[in-house]
């Protein structure tokens, strides 16, 4: 099963270069069950990332490009009048597949961004007072600019909260560079192998969330979660929704890196990505008073 | 309205405290008021274990004021210090008995630590400090309870470590903090002790065999001389016709004239008394002894006295000398006190004595040898239960009809024969022989070794002693009164109750010797550190520094044993010790990294941290790794962290220690 995962990765990296850690930061959302958001500026890698994620995992994936004209029912579907059987019949929209890629969501207006998050939250759609269930497993990853480009809308706190992480991908090393102006790297993710099925995605999820949490671990989220609490210069201090998000992350990176139980040092590494977007910090220096925090508590022996 | 949480179980043990205290000191107060105290403490008990109402204030008050008659009366003015305890202990009684606020409990509990001090005015003995050493511990842990919700286990816990603490602090000062003489000191209280009296009346000594009382202990310097141990305390030489007194111009001579050394000789044997504590201030010595100690005067005739402080147990040196001849010249005025008798009295034994004499040709020694022979040859016996003899001649009655007696019997006959001839003697009382300890190599006297024998002035070769005993029980002579065997039952369905009754049985008396030894311990380094025992102890740790200048360091450790505690206190706490063991292992890994430079900031996991030190310390890599899988196995995997895995730990982190070491 966790070779499963590392030939994932190895896939991964084949289109993704130099990015090994974001790949199984996006691999643990996934495997935890959780939204992704990646956030970056243009032309980074973050579609290239999330479709090849989707291609990867073998699962049914549909790509919305969000824009400021986009509206509710280009992403949920809409009721359309059936002539020869005399009734509305609903047509699906994209986002009746296992993964959903919404590209620029922060493009969109509130209505319909708001339209995302309900489905991603409830796992259905309510169209016209009849219920339609999402498919399962279902993943939204979405991408966004960072927040002070033009033409954007930032996604309020609540729904930020809905996204399990957030990671951004960051600028390539040099000779990851080198190779990708030389044309030496192939890119297409349509051409990588499929490796899992549905069944065995959920089965690992299975896996993953019978990883060991011991209590000095849960010693240490909570010490981390309440230092948050306990500091001005935290914005929103972190929901019991996020410590929760944190334990089950820890678990997919835990598992991801071959191990049946959790170790601070998990904590530490997926900390930043699970939290930073839920603690409404100013977007420069956040992943510096991250890294202050994580500073600052002690580990639990 | 409850005033604590704990009210039954102070209660309770307040009344025991006070049960205890006056089981300690009963023999002191007269009967009744005994009786009175005993019944107020047991009036205390019902009251707490029936749940009953506590007396009101006017009952209460009205009984007070009657039993505070019943002191006067019954105690009496003429020993203020036992009429104090009394007070003390009566009102303290009621006090409790009227207790309904948390004050009251309070006062009591104060009162109760001073009631407790008083025992100690009474008895010294190693048993006695043990009860009261608990009992303060209880009384601490009272004290907690009234203002706590706390069980009286915990409270007592509390209270001895309280005391723990406080027991390094105190020996410190028993030992170094010089005793300076008292201002002023307290009376001691007169002791209702059994012990040697002044008038020697046949009957006695005999009472005293009755009581295992301990009378002192003697340690010889060298090799013990052999027996009989003749203890000399008293010498009686009036003779009144029944009994034998001390007589007025003896009284008057106690104080010793100073008798060269060249007089006396070389001492025979020199030894340490530890004598308990006594009613009256005769002390005890072999022969003519003599004793430098400060509390101890020397009389003429080679008897020691205490000044003062009956009512503590004292240590003293003493030398032996043999009776001189010296003596002889010097009370030559005094002999014919020494040939009194009662002239109209026992003439049957008067005529014996002087035919006896003229038989021997009026040879002084042939005379004593022929006494000797006297008691051998007609059928005398030795005995702890004489035949009461009433009458006015009861010493011919003795020597002639009865004929079974002991040892004051013989030695008022005998001297009264000596004297009849016209031979000084005199009858001397104490104690012969004594229990040998081995394993201390001390002997140990108890009042039933009391015994009386005479002492003659044989011409030409001074004082001798002649003890009839010594013919009619030779046995006697050589141990103790315990140890003969021909009186053993006789001695044992005497004896009031206790360990010796029953010292046919081996375990039994095993026990009691061990006791008996612990008490000689005891005795000797506790109570027999006293302030000659300090200073000499003080000169060997300072040399010969003031007085006052040992106190002021001696009170400057304490002080700065005291600002260390408190500096100590408001240190800075450092974090808790993890509850883990491994934990503290890691720890001992981390702060021997430290020392060789590694050192991690405090967010570092426990596995980056080993990591890293496994990386910077090639020679310890292996160790330390596998120290960091074990680590994350038990931490954080789960494992049980089993014997063999603790052994593996400890083992991982001596070899991290010492690697390198070895390797150098």
């Amino acid at each position: 099963m966790q070779q499963t995962v590392q030939a994932i990765i190895d896939d991964l990296s084949q289109v993704i270069f130099g990015k090994q850690q974001q790949i199984k930061l996006a691999l643990t959302c996934l495997l935890s069950q959780g939204h992704l958001l990646i956030e970056d500026l243009p032309g980074m890698g973050k579609t290239t990332l999330s479709h090849a994620l989707a291609a990867v995992l073998g699962l049914s994936y549909q790509r919305v490009q969000f824009t400021s004209d986009l509206l509710p029912s280009d992403i949920l579907g809409s009721s359309i009048f059936n002539a020869n059987e005399h009734k509305f019949t609903f047509h699906k929209g994209p986002i009746f597949s296992q993964v959903v890629l919404a590209d620029e969501i922060n493009r969109a207006g509130p209505k319909t961004q708001s339209a995302l998050l309900e489905a991603m939250e409830e796992n259905q759609v309510t169209m016209d007072g009849d219920k339609h269930a999402l498919p399962t497993p279902f993943f939204v990853i979405a991408t966004q600019n960072p927040l002070y480009q033009s033409g954007t809308y930032p996604l309020p706190e609540s729904q930020l909260d809905r996204f399990f992480m957030r990671i951004s991908l960051g600028f390539p090393p040099k000779e990851a560079e080198r190779k990708l102006i030389l044309g030496q790297h192939n890119r297409d993710y349509a051409h990588l192998p499929v490796r899992i099925d549905t069944q065995q995605l959920i089965e690992i999820q299975n896996k993953v969330s019978a990883v060991m949490l011991s209590e000095p671990v849960v010693d240490y989220i909570l010490a981390l979660v309440s230092a948050t609490r306990n500091n001005s210069q935290f914005a929103n201090a972190l929901s019991p929704r996020a410590s929760i998000a944190v334990g089950k992350a820890a678990k997919a990176w835990a598992f991801i890196d071959g191990r049946d139980f959790v170790t601070p040092d998990d904590v530490q590494t997926i900390f930043a990505s699970v939290t930073e977007h839920r603690l409404g910090l100013q977007h420069d220096v956040s992943s510096q008073q991250i890294k202050q925090l994580i500073n600052t508590v002690d580990v639990p022996l | 309205m409850k005033v604590t949480d704990n009210l039954t179980a102070i209660n309770l043990s307040l009344s025991i405290v006070y049960i205890l205290v006056l089981s300690f000191i009963f023999t002191e107060l007269p009967p009744l008021f005994n009786t009175l105290l005993a019944s107020l403490c047991i009036w205390n008990l019902a009251v707490t274990l029936l749940k009953r109402n506590k007396p009101n204030a006017i009952l209460a008050n009205t009984l007070a004021a009657l039993s505070l008659l019943i002191l006067f009366y019954d105690v009496g003015f003429s020993d203020t210090v036992t009429l104090f305890v009394a007070m003390l202990i009566l009102s303290s009684l009621f006090k409790l008995l009227q207790a309904n606020t948390k004050k009251h409990y309070q006062t009591i509990i104060l009162l109760s630590f001073f009631s407790l001090s008083t025992v100690y005015l009474f008895s010294q003995s190693l048993f006695a400090t043990l009860v009261i050493s608990m009992l303060y511990i209880l009384n601490f842990a009272l004290l907690a309870l009234i203002e706590s919700k706390h069980s009286l286990k915990i409270a007592a816990k509390d209270s001895c470590k309280l005391l723990l603490l406080a027991l390094p602090l105190a020996i410190f000062l028993l030992l170094l903090l010089p005793k300076l003489p008292a201002f002023w000191q307290l009376p001691g209280p007169k002791l209702a002790k059994t012990g040697l009296s002044e008038s020697v009346d046949p009957f006695d000594i005999a009472k005293l065999s009755n009581s295992d009382e301990l009378v002192f202990r003697a340690k010889f310097d060298q090799q013990k001389p052999s027996a009989p141990y003749y203890w000399r305390a008293i010498i009686h030489d009036e003779f009144d016709g029944k009994r034998w007194l001390i007589s007025d111009i003896l009284k008057s001579q106690q104080v010793i004239d100073q008798i060269t050394s060249a007089e006396r000789g070389e001492p025979l044997y020199s030894y340490q008394i530890f004598a308990e504590p006594g009613a009256k201030p005769w002390l005890y010595g072999l022969q003519f002894a003599d004793s430098a100690h400060q509390d101890v005067k020397t009389t003429s005739n080679g008897l020691l006295l205490r000044k003062r402080f009956l009512a503590n147990s004292i240590s003293y040196t003493a030398q032996s000398y043999a009776f001189s001849l010296a003596e002889l010249s010097r009370s030559a005025h005094y002999q014919n006190v020494q040939l009194n008798l009662a002239k109209e009295t026992n003439l049957q034994s008067q005529s014996l004595a002087k035919r006896l004499y003229e038989q021997h040709n009026n040879d002084d020694q042939a005379f004593y040898l022929a006494l000797y022979d006297y008691f051998a040859n007609n059928n005398f016996s030795y005995t702890l239960t004489p035949d009461p003899i009433t009458g006015n001649n009861t010493l011919d009655q003795f020597l002639f009809a009865n004929k079974r007696g002991f040892c004051g019997h013989y030695a008022s006959t005998a001297a009264f024969m000596f004297r009849s001839v016209g031979i000084p003697a005199r009858v001397v009382s104490g104690y012969l022989g004594g229990e040998y300890n081995q394993q201390n190599s001390y002997m140990s006297i108890y009042q039933y070794d009391a015994h009386a024998w005479v002492e003659v002035l044989i011409k030409n070769k001074g004082w001798q002693i002649f003890d009839a005993t010594a013919v009619v029980s030779p046995e006697r002579l050589n141990g103790s009164l315990s140890q003969h065997l021909q009186l053993n039952s006789e001695f044992t369905s005497n004896l009031s109750f206790g360990l010796l009754r029953l010292s046919n049985i081996a375990g039994i008396n095993w026990l009691r010797l061990k006791l008996e030894n612990l008490d000689y311990q005891w005795t000797n380094w506790v109570l027999g550190f006293d302030q000659q025992k300090q200073s000499s102890l003080l000169k060997e740790l300072f040399g010969n520094k003031q007085l006052w200048q040992i106190s002021l360091i001696v009170i400057a450790t304490v002080c700065l044993a005291f600002i260390c505690y408190f500096v100590y206190l408001s240190w800075p706490k450092k974090p808790e010790s993890p509850a883990h063991s491994l934990a503290k292992d890691y720890l001992t890994v981390v702060r021997w990294c430290n020392k060789q430079g590694i050192s991690a900031p405090s967010n570092q996991t426990p596995l980056q941290f080993l990591a890293y030190a496994a990386q910077q310390l090639p020679n310890e890599r292996t160790y330390i790794m596998q120290f960091a899988q074990l680590y994350s196995d038990v931490r954080y995997r789960q494992l049980i962290f089993s014997a063999y895995r603790k052994k593996h730990s400890k083992n991982l982190v001596k070899l991290i220690k010492t690697t390198t070491k070895r390797t150098l």
